[in-house]
């Protein structure tokens, strides 16, 4: 019974080995056959123009500020905008 | 209508109580399910697994609750109905198909040979078994736990020996988790420090065109090589051709979410259902345990060993601790991989590269499992012609 499970292991080793070595070679002929090509670069993002209501919406929020603030809009200075 | 006293009353609901059919093995399987329960929740050891797995083995060990009973159309019966009629393994395998990136397998195919070699954990369990009394179905679903994949052992013992599954199942899933505990010491006994500070070369990019064409060739070259492995392979590269396909992104990450969930909590119910006191309580479960630890340590050498072989043929290129991952448990050999190499030489990077051999043992141990159903399936293939037959008459 063990001398036939020494025999059977080596038949499926040999067969495991053989089915991936199979693999391994249509995988090297796939690769050859379709390179990798790198993506182009996506096109740069134009800066977003400033829409005409976008002063009013800072200046309302800037007034906001200031009021929880208990301030006046004057003593406090917007310095920098982030844009989404 | 029958009227009772109150005595009688009392009498017949005490009778009806699942004490009054406890037996000492009852409360012996309640105790191993507390076990699963410690080590899922407070270990965290395979905690997605062994938490239903414990509860399958608790409910089906508390008498008279019919949970598992056939004929009565007990819930884990029907839980178990998947398992048997090879659904859950093959689905869990389609999510595992989706989750799996293959590309570092696809930048280094030779990698295929270390979840090759990882197999020999496999056959030195079949032979150890076949020496300790087994018959060969039953020593060949002991020997697949070197696979280290629960749902080939579960697919494998479900085919050549239900009356195994509930040991080989807990010893699959408990030594999966103990990888991190049971490799490195087997992976610096076998390796010297100049081979694991080996540092590999970057893995060059695949093209996308190759990811969608592999799951398709290595179905067609497996399955028309080893038939009975279809359902296992047939659903992993499934899931992955969803993944890659880059058209069915709803069904690849429903693949790798809900439906992988889902089937996981039939999957460890029903596993947990069939540990019953007369199957899990014999001397087989603790050599089943024994030589589950074997084939992780004889797959675990066999990887690392041909590793080196590798390393040597290669002029030092390959780091043998990547042969190691060959035992699939996907990623956390990988991961052990990369720990170990890291310990030796800090800012060694291993774990894409020990990514290749650790898929690649999924396909290798699927492909024993297909060997080991092509040479001891005969009565199951019979009974599906047979079923086959019966649908087209």
């Amino acid at each position: 019974m063990v001398g036939s499970a020494i025999k059977v292991s080596f038949i499926a080793m040999g067969v495991i080995f053989l089915v991936l070595t199979i693999l391994i070679g249509l995988i090297q002929i796939l690769v050859k056959l379709i390179p990798y090509e790198a993506p182009p670069a996506p096109p740069a993002k134009p800066q977003a123009a400033a829409g005409p209501d976008e002063g009013e919406t800072v200046a309302a929020i800037h007034a906001a500020v200031a009021r929880h603030r208990g301030q006046t809009p004057e003593s406090i200075q917007i310095t920098h905008i982030q844009p989404r | 209508m029958e009227e009772l006293t109150f005595q009688e009353s009392i009498s017949r609901i005490a009778g009806s109580t699942g004490f009054t059919a406890l037996t000492g093995g009852h409360v012996v399987m309640l105790l191993v399910a507390c076990v699963l329960f410690y080590l899922a929740i407070w270990k965290k050891f395979e905690p997605l697994l062994l938490l239903p797995i414990g509860m399958g083995c608790l409910l089906a060990n508390l008498p008279l609750s019919g949970m598992t009973a056939e004929t009565e159309g007990g819930l884990l019966a029907f839980f178990y109905g998947g398992v048997k009629h090879e659904i859950i393994p093959p689905l869990i395998f389609m999510g595992v198909g989706a989750l799996t990136d293959f590309g570092p397998l696809l930048a280094n195919p030779y990698t295929f040979l270390l979840g090759a070699a990882a197999q020999v954990g496999v056959y030195t369990t079949l032979i150890g078994a076949v020496a300790l009394g087994f018959n060969m179905q039953e020593a060949s679903a002991i020997g697949i736990i070197g696979g280290a994949d629960g749902p080939t052992s579960i697919f494998l013992a479900t085919k050549l020996a239900p009356h195994l599954l509930g040991p080989i199942a807990v010893a699959a899933y408990s030594y999966m988790s103990l990888v991190p505990l049971i490799q490195p010491p087997i992976m610096r006994l076998l390796t010297t420090k100049k081979e694991r500070q080996v540092q590999m070369q970057q893995l060059k990019p695949i093209s996308q065109s190759v990811k969608i064409l592999f799951p398709i060739v290595v179905t067609i070259i497996c399955v028309l090589m080893l038939p009975p492995v279809a359902p296992l392979l047939g659903m992993l590269m499934l899931g992955n051709l969803f993944r890659e396909s880059g058209v069915t992104q709803r069904l690849s990450e429903t693949s790798q979410t809900h439906l992988i969930n889902t089937v996981t909590i039939m999957l460890g119910t029903s596993v947990g259902a069939s540990m019953t006191a007369e199957t899990f309580l014999t001397l087989d479960t603790i050599k089943i345990i024994i030589l589950g630890l074997l084939a992780f340590c004889f797959a675990t050498a066999g990887g690392v060993l041909f590793g080196k072989l590798m390393y040597y043929i290669t002029g030092g290129k390959i780091n043998p601790l990547i042969g190691s991952a060959g035992v699939s448990a996907v990623p956390m050999a990988a991961r052990v991989s990369q720990k170990v190499g890291a310990e030796e030489l800090k800012g060694n990077y291993l774990l894409m590269h020990a990514m290749g051999p650790n898929v690649a043992g999924v396909i290798g141990s699927a492909v024993a499992a297909g060997v080991f159903l092509s040479l001891f399936g005969d009565t199951a293939g019979a009974e599906h012609a047979a079923m086959i037959y019966t649908l087209v008459e």
